[in-house]
């Protein structure tokens, strides 16, 4: 017999509250609502906390996002009970899961990378260590934030790869906490690898005088024509939100037909890859059509690195409609094959991601408070994009969709009392 | 029904992927660039010569107190906030003017044309009143405003160091005209009216009453034989939109481009300058600020710039203000033709052209 412990997330069975296609209207309306309260009140330069100064903001964003998805698809909400994700009202759920959430994430910002990391090992994680150092202050939160965001984009591209290509291979029999702690030690060390190599150089070229005995030269100056770690940031991004697109457009087709691990595994984090990849290649060069090939040295629109980096926005904001999609309009169509689906999906999301692109640069200065145009090198559209799908998967993977669905009884999956989740 | 829809599988990724190894060689080869990418453009826009243009740095010193000014905009909530919503500090800085942390930029421009007559121009207006004031005694500007000789402001862009001291040009000609690039805040307007904003410490307390005129980014404004203007639609911190520049053509020489900030980029500027104005791929010399790291901060992205600049084949490089002392060292070590200063009248170092000194060409 298969025994092994089910994604909480993946047993949920609902029911709706309220008819589509108003309950996907509903429900997502409230959601845009709570984003644009957040942003308002955490973010925006107008506001009451203004974070995003950029990079401060855009740190707590990014790691906002990261944590969840450890709660969620790696640590499978332990500590708490399946009997208290099962029975709790949404909302206080929703707020105890956030709480946890807030929580985990300042420990890893303000004691282990401030107060750890960046004091007995590495000084740009740590900006009272940078300030220490005799840095403006200003910048020395610029720059450690960027490099504390970098380490969760990277650990937001792999950490899902875990649960959703290897189903936790080769730890897929393990329970509780047991599963979740090697997962997230094991993707979390491989991340912080991943970051050695992908964000380091940068840091080396970021100070005065370069910093070559401590970091390597940034290996990718010469075919990125840009020695800015963003040519990372840009297909980093689009491998993030490949993941996604996989596990919510595509529900894990095809690599979903394989069925031996490690091999489904290898394959999809290599599909994953390629279809990144092609995003990203196929952005840089709608971009080139749209404004001209970029200028080695120069700023703005033609720089090489913005152009890496709005490629990653680009992907961004394909997440968005693919969210909305499968969260709030139940993955539509569903009564065809699943290639078909999949098509007629892609196609929705194309076309929804070209809108709100249009929408985004029409619409965010006075909404929420940026800068008119595409390329002001102190802004980030990631940032409130990634908030708003941050707020889409706490209302999804921490209240159940409240209040357009709700959670029906499971008993058929429940054998053990809050425990184990046996397959048929 | 494993077994085939695994080999259909696999077929599918190979086919997949070669199909994206095809795609990505493809679309990121030079014959994909040049099937779809119109080939670059050779600049056409006649601007006339000159036959020579001296740029005489008024005052450089935008702020005095980089980490006091880096401050103020942190407290307010970083660099996309609006300049007019921050509590610029103005009292009790040491190596300030007077107490206060403000200087300005200011630049005044004449030009020699080809029949011997002179022409005399104020590129930015500099920050603190007081301060540019002072600087304008210092250079006789106040009195080439009196009479009129210099004939119009030129204001680059809507930031607080350049345009936010207007009222020490209109002091001594409040009817000058004035030329602003297209994106100006009705703030903007307003303080060149003669309005007060209390949170920032600013004011004009002598209102504007001669021509105003806004310049966008559609074509080469002319402004006299052998000089004409160009302006970019660029967001910049602060909340500021928008910055314009000169463009000199002098006889013998070559083309000569002066800056305010260039938020624009030095690079994304001369490579306009190639594509639409006549002799553009001869620039002789720059002058100005360079946006690099005004605050001494950095990015790669400026060490892009640092080597990548020597393909443009400039002779001379006057620059200053927000270029930066480190990018100043950097572009020293690269051999770039940086014209050294005098480190006079409270600019730091020597490393650049600072206040009172000028670059001829
Ligand atoms: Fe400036
Ligand atoms: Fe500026």
């Amino acid at each position: 017999m298969n025994h092994k412990e089910y994604l909480w997330l993946e047993t949920r069975q609902f029911q709706s509250r309220i008819k589509q296609p108003l309950q996907g209207i509903v429900n997502f309306l409230l959601v845009t609502a709570a984003f644009l309260i957040c942003w308002r009140f955490f973010m925006d330069p107008r506001g009451t906390m203004r974070w995003y100064t950029p990079q401060y903001g855009y740190m707590y964003i990014r790691w906002i996002l990261i944590v969840a998805i450890w709660q969620a698809y790696i640590f499978n909400f332990w500590p708490l009970r399946y009997s208290f994700m099962e029975k709790t009202h949404p909302l206080i759920k929703g707020a105890v899961l956030i709480g946890i959430n807030f929580a985990v994430v300042g420990f890893m910002i303000w004691v282990f990378y401030y107060n750890f990391l960046g004091r007995l090992a590495i000084p740009y994680m740590s900006w009272p260590v940078l300030t220490s150092l005799g840095m403006t202050e200003f910048f020395a939160r610029e720059y450690s934030s960027l490099a504390l965001l970098m380490m969760a984009a990277i650990a937001s591209w792999l950490s899902p790869i875990w649960p959703v290509c290897f189903e936790n291979y080769p730890w897929d029999k393990l329970e509780r906490p047991s599963r979740g702690l090697t997962v997230w030690a094991w993707t979390f060390f491989l991340a912080t690898y991943i970051f050695l190599i992908l964000m380091h150089p940068h840091y080396n070229v970021l100070f005065y005088p370069w910093q070559k005995f401590a970091a390597a030269f940034p290996w990718w100056q010469n075919f990125a024509h840009t020695l800015s770690g963003n040519f990372n940031v840009g297909w980093v991004m689009c491998g993030t939100i490949s993941v996604w697109i996989l596990e919510v457009t595509f529900e894990r087709y095809p690599f979903c037909l394989i069925k031996k691990q490690p091999l489904r595994g290898i394959a999809g984090f290599f599909g994953v890859l390629i279809f990144a990849l092609v995003m990203f290649v196929t952005f840089n060069f709608l971009q080139d059509l749209a404004w001209g090939p970029a200028v080695e040295g120069a700023k703005r629109l033609y720089a090489p690195d913005w152009r890496y980096l709005h490629s990653g926005e680009l992907a961004c904001m394909l997440l968005i409609p693919v969210l909305v999609l499968g969260f709030y309009f139940d993955n539509w169509p569903r009564k065809f094959a699943p290639s078909v689906n999949i098509a007629v999906r892609c196609l929705i999301i194309l076309v929804s991601a070209a809108v709100l692109h249009y929408l985004y640069y029409k619409f965010s200065p006075p909404l929420l408070g940026t800068q008119p145009g595409y390329s002001h090198p102190q802004q980030f559209p990631m940032a409130p994009v990634i908030l708003w799908v941050t707020i889409m998967l706490y209302h999804n993977w921490f209240m159940d969709l409240y209040p357009g669905k709700k959670l029906t009884s499971r008993e058929q999956y429940l054998l053990a009392p809050d425990l184990v989740v046996n397959k048929a | 029904m494993t077994d085939i829809s695994r080999r259909d599988f696999l077929k599918g990724l190979a086919v997949g992927g070669t199909l994206g190894y095809f795609a990505m060689a493809g679309v990121s080869s030079t014959v994909m660039k040049n099937a779809f990418l119109p080939p670059p453009k050779v600049g056409a826009v006649e601007i006339g010569e000159c036959k020579s243009v001296k740029a005489t740095v008024i005052s450089e010193t935008s702020w005095f107190n980089n980490s006091l000014l880096m401050g103020d905009m942190q407290k307010a909530g970083g660099l996309l906030v609006n300049q007019y919503e921050i509590p610029w500090t103005n009292t009790g800085v040491q190596e300030g003017w007077k107490g206060d942390n403000a200087g300005g930029y200011s630049t005044l421009i004449e030009v020699e044309q080809l029949d011997g007559k002179k022409r005399k121009f104020l590129l930015d207006t500099g920050w603190n009143v007081d301060w540019t004031d002072t600087c304008f005694q210092r250079e006789g500007i106040d009195k080439m405003l009196s009479n009129k000789e210099i004939e119009f402001l030129f204001v680059t862009h809507e930031h607080f160091d350049h345009y936010w001291g207007v009222e020490a040009t209109l002091k001594y000609y409040p009817d000058i005209p004035v030329i602003v690039p297209k994106g100006f805040y009705p703030e903007g307007f307003e303080l060149l009216k003669g309005a007060e904003f209390t949170k920032c410490h600013l004011a004009n307390k002598v209102p504007h009453t001669g021509p105003l005129e806004v310049r966008d980014s559609s074509k080469v404004h002319p402004v006299i034989p052998g000089v004409a203007s160009i302006t970019f639609d660029v967001p910049i911190i602060t909340r500021v939109f928008g910055e314009q520049a000169l463009v000199f053509n002098v006889k013998d020489k070559g083309l000569v481009v002066i800056t305010g900030c260039c938020h624009m980029g030095i690079i994304t500027l001369m490579e306009y300058v190639r594509e639409t104005i006549k002799g553009g791929d001869n620039i002789y010399a720059i002058q100005g600020g360079l946006h690099i790291s005004p605050f001494e901060d950095w990015d790669p992205q400026y060490d892009d710039l640092v080597l990548a600049i020597h393909k443009y084949g400039i002779q001379k490089m006057g620059c200053n203000h927000c270029t930066g002392y480190v990018t100043a060292e950097k572009m020293i070590a690269v051999n770039l033709p940086l014209v050294r200063g005098t480190a006079q009248n409270k600019s730091k170092r020597d490393i650049y052209l600072g206040n009172g000194d000028f670059l001829m060409i």
